[in-house]
């Protein structure tokens, strides 16, 4: 099986990862700017999840002052990213308690309807109504080269409910497992499974239309 | 009595993830595989989403706008400074 891209991390300086965490703790602010690359998109994707798109840029800008100040003490028993992103998820419930909000996995309620698993698409005995649809082009190759195709995944990205998106990009692209997205996003593993097969089926979906009429 | 063996297509659309992540247990991912033996719609969902896992990742990754991580490090500088 062919597994999702991950992130070019040989074309930046630091490959190593142990290099990179000695630079952090000597100091060093290309070090920082690296990390701060790397994983700013994911925080924000995490704070959201969490504590809402409002406080979500503020819950980012916590997390890093958390990070410039502690990196000394990071003793490298998670990844440098899984421990970033503990501090982004902690800094997120933290504010969502002051805040007194608390945040709703809505999207875990229910099927949307006209997504695959709306219950309209089934018979009573979950026989489906209708064919699934032909696409003309199944070559992953050929696809990544659609521009337009690339344009209405992004957008659709982010009509994603916050939770399915950071997710999403946890365990597609930046690969996490599981475990690691259930205690970076306060969801039970189950629910993550749940999540994410959400997001794919809602891009499948974009593919879907795509290849019918060429637009989103 | 062949019934508990059976999954309809209903069931196998709610799992699709699952066994492509292969997170599924053995006597469900046969119950899904015997079910795509028989069902030529379900066997194109499911590579339609493999598709989309294997697919969509880079194209977003492609379009990640580019991060100013110094301005970012000075605002971080800047408050650390005042002793947040």
């Amino acid at each position: 099986m062919t597994k999702p891209a991950q992130l070019n991390l040989a074309a930046t300086p630091y490959g190593d990862e142990q290099q990179l965490i000695a630079d952090l703790i000597a100091g060093d602010d290309r070090a920082f700017c690296e990390i701060i690359k790397r994983y700013q998109h994911i925080m924000l994707a995490v704070g959201r999840a969490i504590a809402g798109d409002i406080f979500a840029d503020d819950i980012v800008q916590d997390a890093w002052l958390a990070v410039y100040k502690n990196i000394g003490k990071f003793e490298q028993r998670s990844s440098l990213k899984t421990w970033i992103m503990i501090i982004v998820s902690n800094e997120a419930k933290a504010r969502l308690r002051r805040e007194s909000r608390r945040v709703s996995l809505e999207e875990l309620d229910g099927e949307v309807p006209g997504s695959y698993l709306d219950n309209a698409g089934f018979s009573s005995d979950g026989h489906r109504l209708a064919p699934t649809p032909f696409w003309h082009n199944e070559s992953p190759q050929e696809l990544l080269e659609e521009k337009q195709l690339q344009q209405c995944i992004n957008k659709t990205l982010d009509t994603l409910p916050p939770t399915q998106k950071a997710a999403f990009i946890l365990r597609d692209i930046e690969q996490e497992s599981f475990d690691n997205i259930s205690n970076i996003l306060q969801v039970s593993a189950a629910n993550v499974r749940v999540l994410v097969h959400r997001a794919r089926l809602t891009l499948m979906q974009v593919i879907d239309r795509f290849q019918e009429t060429g637009t989103c | 009595m062949l019934k508990k063996y059976r999954l309809s297509c209903k069931e196998v659309s709610h799992l699709a993830s699952d066994y492509l992540d292969k997170t599924s247990s053995t006597s469900l991912n046969w119950k899904i595989h015997l079910h795509l033996l028989a069902c030529s719609c379900c066997r194109r969902f499911i590579r339609h989403l493999k598709i989309t896992r294997q697919i969509a990742p880079p194209l977003i990754q492609q379009a990640s706008p580019e991060i100013d991580a110094d301005s970012v490090l000075r605002r971080i500088k800047e408050r650390q400074r005042m002793g947040d």
